[in-house]
């Protein structure tokens, strides 16, 4: 077992390598692109500063709050995209066939479609981001019990979006359809960029159990303001080994219905 | 002038849309949640139906909502987006061989993509309006209708305008386009318009120098005027700079169109 995993390591290095490399060919786009991403950040955050200051409050959070749930999304949103870049540029794999080639290779088909290529881009924003989320929670004072709840729950987070990715590219072989797909994911993840307590019932209630853009993002960060008792953990949890185990049934089922057309 | 081709244009183009149609259907979807995030957002903020927040009450904020939907149908929607990988890729020289106008063209081609995003704006906000029931604000002064008629007009030319003269970015970085598109046209214009947020949430002095910018008139200096917040001089002063804009967008598309021809080799073909 430690040997496979060593292995897939290696092979992960190697293709994170050469998506670094092949960034360096786009230097000039990535740095406008990475800036992009910068500003988008930024707008929003003094969209949140802006916006407590004139209502001190939203859905019953104060501004230190909300912007930890802020924070929260975005290190969920961008660790994903780091890990799972390669899910946008699947498509072209099985619309021309080429995705023959990864079946035929001796790694999990599935491993080199969902992280064949991570993101350098994104890596550059973990580290500050790690750092303002250290800095915010401070301000919230938690204990080390809820600290630790948010950190395993950022796990689970994680679970969940890899539970996500796993179904958009099964979608994808089924119907060829990939680059809406990923989108309408992170337009729903997108939801959670506030705690989901702004929205109403039901919408609340798909929001967190059906597609659970509120265990995914609003629980750790609620966890870690002391609001999540240990069985919502646990719930959090059962629902994310669920999610996974759905998302691996549907791969499977989707590689029966691959066509190799193209190819 | 034959008007007749742009005619064809326009229909071959809104047939086209057709062809994609669960991506036409899923970028609607995508309309849809965006809204609904802000609904909700704003329908949390204003939970007390007295309160006033940014000169606001939940009447006139939840309007805006609505006004982003229609007004991204209208202004946002475009097929010039394909420009810069037209150009990157060499495609450029087909259009350029043709008996043609190239911005008439892809002008053209927008105001379809506007025609069919609009009608499904209109059904998408007539079901949004029965599920989530929201207050609307109608304006019935019919001075402040027509300005803000004549504004959309004006932020339609002026996005264009935009959107053009960002898809030129590979004439001198063929691979950059799309970053380019990224950076201006998705984060740069969709939150200095209004799209996201209403810009008066910012201190009297960044609204300020926004004003000089031609974002706000793209999104929402328009829907000031609808939502009556702003006085009819101020208006008047909007519909200036939108006009002001626009003469400054098209002298300066004709400057680096010219420029870009002169630079343009058809790599690729």
């Amino acid at each position: 077992m430690l040997k496979k995993i060593s292995r897939y390591l290696k092979v992960w290095w190697l293709m994170s390598r050469n998506s670094f490399l092949g960034f360096l060919t786009q230097r000039f786009g990535a740095v406008i692109f990475l800036t992009g991403k910068l500003l988008r950040f930024g707008f929003f955050f003094i969209f949140i500063v802006f916006l407590l200051k004139g209502t001190k409050t939203l859905a019953g959070f104060n501004l230190n709050q909300t912007i930890f749930f802020f924070l929260t999304f975005n290190l969920i949103d961008v660790v994903s995209q780091f890990l799972f870049r390669e899910v946008y540029r699947f498509r072209p794999l099985v619309v021309s066939g080429g995705f023959d080639l990864v079946l035929t290779k001796p790694i999990s088909a599935l491993f080199r479609s969902l992280m064949g290529g991570a993101d350098v881009l994104d890596l550059i924003t973990i580290p500050p981001l790690v750092v303002a989320i250290i800095l915010a929670g401070r301000t919230l004072n938690p204990s080390i019990l809820h600290s630790a709840y948010y950190i395993v729950l950022i796990f689970n987070s994680l679970v969940l979006a890899t539970a996500f990715h796993i179904a958009v590219l099964s979608l994808g072989i089924i119907t060829l359809e990939i680059d809406h797909t990923i989108m309408i994911y992170r337009d729903l993840t997108n939801l959670g960029r506030f705690p989901v307590d702004i929205y109403k019932e039901p919408l609340k209630g798909i929001l967190t159990y059906l597609v659970p853009v509120g265990i995914m993002i609003t629980l750790p960060a609620k966890a870690f303001i002391g609001l999540v008792s240990f069985k919502g953990i646990l719930v959090s949890f059962a629902l994310g080994i669920l999610a996974i185990s759905i998302a691996l049934r549907f791969w499977d089922f989707a590689l029966t219905k691959y066509t190799s057309a193209s190819s | 002038m034959s008007l007749s081709k742009y005619i064809s244009v326009f229909k071959i183009s809104f047939v086209q849309e057709f062809a994609y149609r669960l991506n036409f259907v899923m970028w609607r979807v995508r309309n849809v949640m965006q809204i609904f995030l802000v609904f909700f957002l704003w329908d949390s903020v204003f939970s007390d139906p007295t309160r006033q927040v940014f000169g606001y009450n939940r009447d006139k904020i939840l309007t805006y909502v609505f006004g982003i939907l229609f007004i991204r149908a209208l202004v946002f929607s475009a097929r010039a987006v394909d420009i810069a990988g037209e150009i990157s890729r060499g495609d450029l020289t087909n259009v350029l061989l043709k008996p043609i106008n190239y911005f008439r063209y892809w002008f053209t081609r927008d105001l379809s993509s506007k025609a069919l995003n609009l009608c499904f704006a209109v059904i998408e906000a007539a079901i949004l309006f029965l599920i989530l029931k929201p207050p609307f604000f109608l304006q019935t002064d019919f001075r402040i209708l027509i300005l803000f008629a004549v504004l959309l007009v004006f932020a339609v030319l002026i996005f264009f305008g935009l959107l053009l003269l960002i898809n030129m970015t590979p004439f001198w970085a063929p691979e950059s386009g799309w970053a380019a598109q990224f950076l201006f046209m998705g984060i740069i214009t969709e939150f200095l318009s209004g799209a996201v947020f209403p810009l008066d949430i910012f201190p009297a002095t960044i609204q300020k120098v926004l004003q000089f910018s031609p974002f706000p008139y793209l999104l929402f200096f328009p829907l000031q005027t609808y939502l009556g917040k702003i006085s009819l001089s101020s208006m008047l002063g909007g519909v200036l700079a939108s006009a002001v804009w626009v003469i400054i967008l098209i002298l300066t598309l004709n400057y680096v169109w010219a420029k870009g021809m002169r630079r343009y080799a058809a790599e690729g073909r």
